[in-house]
This record gives structure tokens, C-alpha cells and sequence, in this order.
């Protein structure tokens, strides 16, 4: 991974204010995400696992710029993008797009699904008014669907149906990268596994880059080339998906692994399942220190006083954890 | 590539049409009785609104002195008031008042309200806050006793004015007092009918500015423009079809409430409202000319509530589809 990133992120904040009480007298801050680094490189698969709250999808609508990050950067084309205002941002829109979770609210029900899928065309002038049709047709047989559902309404198809729309919207606009934000968390099983293909197609095909974002470990170790794991607005851990399944540094990344079934049954009789205890605490107020150290079983009195640094302690191979030593990869 | 084997075992027939949101709800609607009912006489009304005039044997206003107070007959469907007018015919010709009214009020109340309720919802803000600090102040006023103000302290007034106006200019539109009625029923009736328009499109505003589908053009990066015409208003305008409906039915009630209280559409121009309140005053005697009037507000009324109720369940059909 010697190349130059396709998109840097670069001490990423966002913070949320919000007002609480019965009548808003008191405000509070959600630390939704902080201090967030990572790279994503061209024609990979990133994935971001964490447990719901944890701060996935607003890492992910904050590096599109569709919230404005509190601080920090992201890198794209050698513009930092979350400092643009909407309209120097639109050329880079139609770049990096976004896939979201739940398939009925994510098409505009007053629409065809050709409006749906002609329409960032149109907008972006990526063809001409006489070349749509075909241009849908094509888009539509690319996520597997036949031409005749351009003239049909989103509530005329079914939920795995829909999420291919919402897939061939994002296509439309020709993207380099593509947020898929839990795309099939929503799905039945069966169906998730057909779209997880289908993304991993379109990958091949138009050589794109993805963000995957999922709370379901199983699922990313398909697809990802290397794995980012969240806890509360933090990175705990980054590395290849190697690294991070035999190898997991972080006491965060081993409790959520430990909960993964093996599918070798050898492995799976001696697999040592390691209940986390006690909740996650509140965006809110997040613990001093390390956040994760209400519930790690090896914290240290350092770990509730001193954040612990993002490291690269292997080639590869970030986590930010105090019990963890440099060239720890043993 | 392989293409991915993908199991279409449509939801989708070759052979249908496809079903737009509206087509689909027009359907719902029609396979509702009542409200079908409704729609049928609120057709009807309308027409009577319209071609009224046209379809009445006597005028509202001749008075037949020899035929007063008359019970219901086959020359007079309606009976005959105390003047000796024709009752059918000032129905009728009330109809046209009712839809007039509600019509106008409507209007204007949706205007107002749309339009300060949807930039309050899109801006935000301190302008939301001013907006909607309007409408709670007018929401906690009574209705009743704001437009009781209003026309005890302006009609003179204005009444006053015109004549004024007529001795100084001799134009016979300063003659017409009814301009006075019309400017206050309707002004004032449309000032306690926008803040729930207001509100409505607000709260819809809100809640469809942060659905997926919005994000998602938000990231195609598509304009503020193109996002309230395509997106926000056509997912907006469903509840305020709805709320229209029934809106169109209050307004007629409000109107008759106040004619009732003195401060409607005057005599002599038949409003179903200053029909009932006269008619209230010697109900025992001639019962025709309360039933009359007030069986037809009901019915309007009805009508309206039914249309509404059909409507709310065609274009938010939870859990079907
Ligand atoms: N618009 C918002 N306003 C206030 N808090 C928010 C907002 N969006 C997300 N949050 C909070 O930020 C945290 C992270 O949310 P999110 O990024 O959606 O988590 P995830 O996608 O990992 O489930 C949660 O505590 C959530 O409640
Ligand atoms: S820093 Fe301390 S509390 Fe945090 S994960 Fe490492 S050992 Fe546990
Ligand atoms: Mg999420």
C-alpha cells in the first residue's frame, strides 16, 4: 500500500450540539467522532465496523462534506473538501457517492426509477437528453436489473430491488469512491449476499473504491481488504484484514472478534467467547482517558487519565491502546 | 464480470401499468365508499355553487308577501321565509356563498401558511423561531373572540368609509356594503386559518429534509432548487391535500358560526349561516326554515370529512405497499 491515497482523513472531528431538558434549556455535546485518521486507497475496500452509535455513518457523511465536519481534514484530489461550501463542492459530488442503509426511504417515492437513475446524468451532463434512455438501460443491467423498471415506482419493488436503484443512482455519476453505509444491514440474508456480490462486481468492473461501512464482522472479512474498528467516536484499530483477523492488538477488536463464529469446527469448539460487561457510555460525557476503559479487562490507571496515541506499530498495522508495544506483532 | 444471479421473481408484472404514488392513491380512494360518497356531494355542490342561479325557479331576493312562511310544497321544495322568498332558492344561492368563502379563505390561509411554513422549516433558525412564535400567539387567541374584535372595531368604521366614498365619488361600487362583509369574513377568517397549514408543512418539511432520498440528492449535488421542487414539495403536498379537505368543510362551519353571531356575510345575501340563526328564532313555528339550511351545512360538512378521511388513508397508506 505504497501508493498515494485516494482520500486522506486527517484528525477528523464532529461534534453535535444539542439542546436537552424539557425545554431545551441545557446544551450538551455528542462527541459523534474524534480525532479521526485514516487513508483509503484507490480500488480498495475499507471497512469501519463498530457497534451502532459509535460514530460510523457520521465518519462517513462528514468525509462526503453532507455534514460539516467540526474539525480536521479530508483530502480528495488535493483539496481539503470538508472545508468547501456546497457549490465549490458539487464537481466533487458526483466523484464520491453514497449507498445508505434502509432501502425504502432511500429513493424519492415521486419518482420512476429511470428519473431516479437518469437524473445525476442529466444534472452532471454525463450524456444528452437522446442518449438517456440506452445510458439507464445499461445502468440498470450493470446492478442487474431489467430495462422495463425504468417506467416503475420504488414502492412497485422489493427492498433488495430497491438498494440495486440506489446502487445504479451512485453509478450514474461515474464515482471514483463510494460510502456504502451498512447497504445491506437491512436486507434478508439472502439477499445480502447477492448484493455484497454485485458490489464486489461493480468494484472489478468500474474500479471503485469503497468505504464499508457494517456492524457485522463476518461480513467484512468477505469483502474487505483492511479493517478500520470504531468505539465510540475513535478508531481502536486499523490493518489489513489479515492483520486484524489473526492478529487483533486492540483489547476492543479481540472482545468483538471472540463473538465471530469460525467456520472451521475445530476452531469453532475451542473458540473462547469474551463478554464485554457493562454498557457503552454516553456520546455525551465519553470517559477521560481511553474511552474504552469502563469496559476493558486489562485497564491500566494510565488508560483513565491519558488518551492513548494512534500508533502505526506494525507496517500497517494502527491502534491506539496503552497496553499495546511498538513491533507488537507477535 | 459475472453478472450476478439475481432472483426477480417480480413484484413486478410485465403486463401492469406502472402505478405513480397518485394513480395508486386515486385507486385507494376510489375503492372507499364514503368517500366516494363524499367526493359525489361535494361534485354536486360545487355544481350547485356554480349553475345555482341558473337552476332555481325564483330569485333569492323576490319577496312574496302573499306566500310567507310557507311549509315545504311542490312549488316551493323548501317552503317560503317570513318575507315570502323562495328557501330552495336561497340555498342554493347560499351554496355559493359557502363555497365562496371557503374557497377564498382556504386560499388565502394555504398561501400564507405554506409559504412561511416551508421556509420556516427549510431556513431554520431565527426565522422559524419568528414563525412560529406567529402562529402559537394566534393559535391561543379564540377563534370567536379574535373575529369578534376584529368586526366590532373595524366594520363601522370601514362601513362608514364607503359611504363616504359613494357621497363624494357617486360610484356604485362604495354602495355595495358587502365588500365591507367579504374583506372582514375573509380576512379575518383567514388570519385564524393559516397557522395550521403552517405548521403542517413545517413539521412535513422537517421530517422529509432529513429522509435518505434527500441526503442522497444532497450527494448527487443536485441545488437547494432542484431539491425543494423535485423532493421536499411533491412528499409534502399528500397530508396538505388532506388538510385542505377538511379545511374547506371548517371553513363553512366557521362561516355559519359567524353569520350566527352577526359578524358573517349579511343579509340580505344568503349564507346557510344567516339563514340558520334566523331561522333559529322561530324554529318551533316554522321548523323549514332552520331544517333546511342546516341539513344542508351538515351535509356539506359531512361530505368534506368524508373526503378528507378518504383522502388521509389513500395517500398514507401505512403497511399496505
Ligand atoms: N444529527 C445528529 N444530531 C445529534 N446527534 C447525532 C446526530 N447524528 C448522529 N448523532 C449521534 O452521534 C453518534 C454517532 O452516530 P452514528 O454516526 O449514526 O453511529 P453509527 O452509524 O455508528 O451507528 C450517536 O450517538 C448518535 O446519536
Ligand atoms: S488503552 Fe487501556 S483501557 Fe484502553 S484499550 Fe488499551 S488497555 Fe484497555
Ligand atoms: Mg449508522
Amino acid at each position: 500500500m505504497a501508493a498515494e491515497p485516494l482520500i486522506k482523513v486527517e484528525n477528523l472531528v464532529k461534534h453535535f450540539v444539542v439542546r436537552l431538558g424539557a425545554f431545551g434549556e441545557r446544551g450538551a455535546t455528542v462527541h459523534a467522532v474524534d480525532d479521526v485518521n485514516f487513508d483509503i486507497f484507490a480500488g480498495e475496500t475499507l471497512s469501519l465496523v463498530g457497534e451502532s452509535g459509535c460514530g460510523k455513518s457520521t465518519t462517513g457523511f462528514t468525509l462526503l462534506n453532507l455534514q460539516k465536519a467540526t474539525s480536521g481534514k479530508v483530502i480528495f484530489q488535493g483539496e481539503n473538501i470538508v472545508s468547501l461550501d456546497e457549490k465549490r463542492m458539487r464537481p466533487y459530488r458526483r466523484e464520491l457517492q453514497i449507498v445508505f442503509q434502509d432501502p425504502y426511504s432511500t429513493l424519492n417515492p415521486r419518482m420512476t426509477i429511470g428519473e431516479v437513475v437518469g437524473e445525476p446524468i442529466l444534472f452532471h451532463k454525463l450524456a444528452t437528453k437522446a442518449e438517456l434512455p440506452e445510458k439507464v438501460t445499461r445502468l440498470l443491467a450493470d446492478v442487474g436489473l431489467p430495462a422495463r423498471f425504468a417506467s416503475r415506482y420504488p414502492h412497485e419493488l422489493s427492498g433488495g430491488q430497491r438498494q440495486r436503484v440506489a446502487i445504479a443512482r451512485a453509478l450514474a455519476c461515474q464515482p471514483k469512491f463510494i460510502v456504502c453505509d451498512e447497504a445491506i444491514s437491512a436486507l434478508d440474508v439472502s439477499v445480502q449476499a447477492q448484493i455484497i456480490n454485485l458490489l464486489l462486481d461493480l468494484q472489478e468492473k468500474y474500479g471503485l473504491t469503497y468505504l464499508f461501512i457494517a456492524h457485522d464482522l463476518a461480513v467484512v472479512r468477505h469483502i474487505s481488504d483492511r479493517v478500520g474498528v470504531m468505539y465510540l467516536g475513535r478508531l481502536a484499530e486499523l490493518a489489513t484484514r489479515e492483520q486484524l483477523f489473526s492478529n487483533p492488538l486492540h483489547p476492543y477488536t479481540r472482545a468483538l472478534l471472540s463473538a465471530v463464529p469460525e467456520a472451521d469446527p475445530e476452531l469453532e469448539k475451542t473458540r473462547q467467547r469474551q463478554i464485554l460487561v457493562g454498557d457503552v457510555p454516553s456520546p455525551l460525557a465519553p470517559p477521560a482517558g481511553c474511552r474504552f476503559h469502563t469496559r476493558c479487562p486489562i485497564a491500566m490507571d494510565k488508560c483513565r487519565a491519558v488518551v492513548p496515541e494512534w500508533r502505526e506499530v506494525v507496517p500497517g498495522h494502527h491502534v491506539a491502546c496503552h497496553a499495546v508495544e511498538v513491533g507488537a506483532a507477535g | 464480470m459475472t453478472m450476478t444471479p439475481v432472483n426477480l421473481s417480480s413484484t413486478v408484472a410485465d403486463d401492469e401499468p406502472p402505478v405513480s404514488l397518485w394513480r395508486d392513491a386515486w385507486h385507494r380512494l376510489l375503492r372507499n365508499k364514503l368517500a366516494v360518497a363524499g367526493l359525489a356531494v361535494v361534485i354536486l355542490l360545487a355544481f350547485v355553487a356554480v349553475f345555482g342561479p341558473w337552476l332555481t325557479p325564483y330569485d333569492f331576493l323576490t319577496q312574496d308577501l302573499a306566500a310567507r312562511n310557507q311549509a315545504p310544497s311542490l312549488a316551493h321544495l323548501f317552503g317560503t321565509d317570513d318575507l315570502g322568498r323562495d328557501v330552495f332558492s336561497r340555498v342554493v344561492y347560499g351554496t355559493r356563498t359557502a363555497f365562496v368563502v371557503a374557497i377564498v379563505v382556504t386560499t388565502i390561509a394555504v398561501v400564507i401558511g405554506v409559504t412561511l411554513g416551508a421556509m420556516a422549516g427549510y431556513f431554520g433558525g431565527l426565522f422559524d423561531r419568528i414563525v412560529m412564535w406567529f402562529t402559537d400567539m394566534t393559535m391561543s387567541v379564540p377563534n370567536l373572540l379574535l373575529v369578534v374584535v376584529i368586526n366590532a372595531s373595524l366594520k363601522t368604521p370601514l362601513t362608514a368609509w364607503m359611504e363616504a366614498r359613494y357621497q363624494a365619488t357617486l360610484n356604485p361600487f362604495y354602495r355595495e356594503t358587502i365588500w365591507v362583509d367579504f374583506l372582514l369574513v375573509f380576512g379575518s377568517m383567514a388570519l385564524i386559518s393559516w397557522p395550521p397549514y403552517a405548521r403542517l408543512v413545517r413539521a412535513q418539511v422537517l421530517s422529509i429534509r432529513g429522509r435518505p432520498y434527500v441526503t442522497a440528492a444532497r450527494a448527487l449535488g443536485l441545488t437547494n432548487r432542484l431539491i425543494l421542487i423535485r423532493y421536499i414539495v411533491p412528499n409534502a403536498i399528500g397530508p396538505l391535500i388532506v388538510s385542505v379537505s377538511a379545511g374547506l368543510g371548517t371553513a363553512m362551519v366557521l362561516e355559519s358560526a359567524f353569520s350566527f353571531l352577526g359578524v358573517g356575510v349579511n343579509p340580505p345575501t344568503p349564507s346557510w349561516g344567516n339563514m340558520i340563526s334566523d331561522g333559529l328564532r322561530v324554529w318551533q313555528h316554522y321548523p323549514h326554515l332552520l331544517a333546511a339550511p342546516a341539513a344542508v351545512l351538515g351535509l356539506a360538512t359531512v361530505a368534506f370529512s368524508f373526503l378528507g378521511d378518504g383522502l388521509n388513508d389513500a395517500l398514507n397508506p401505512r403497511g399496505s405497499k
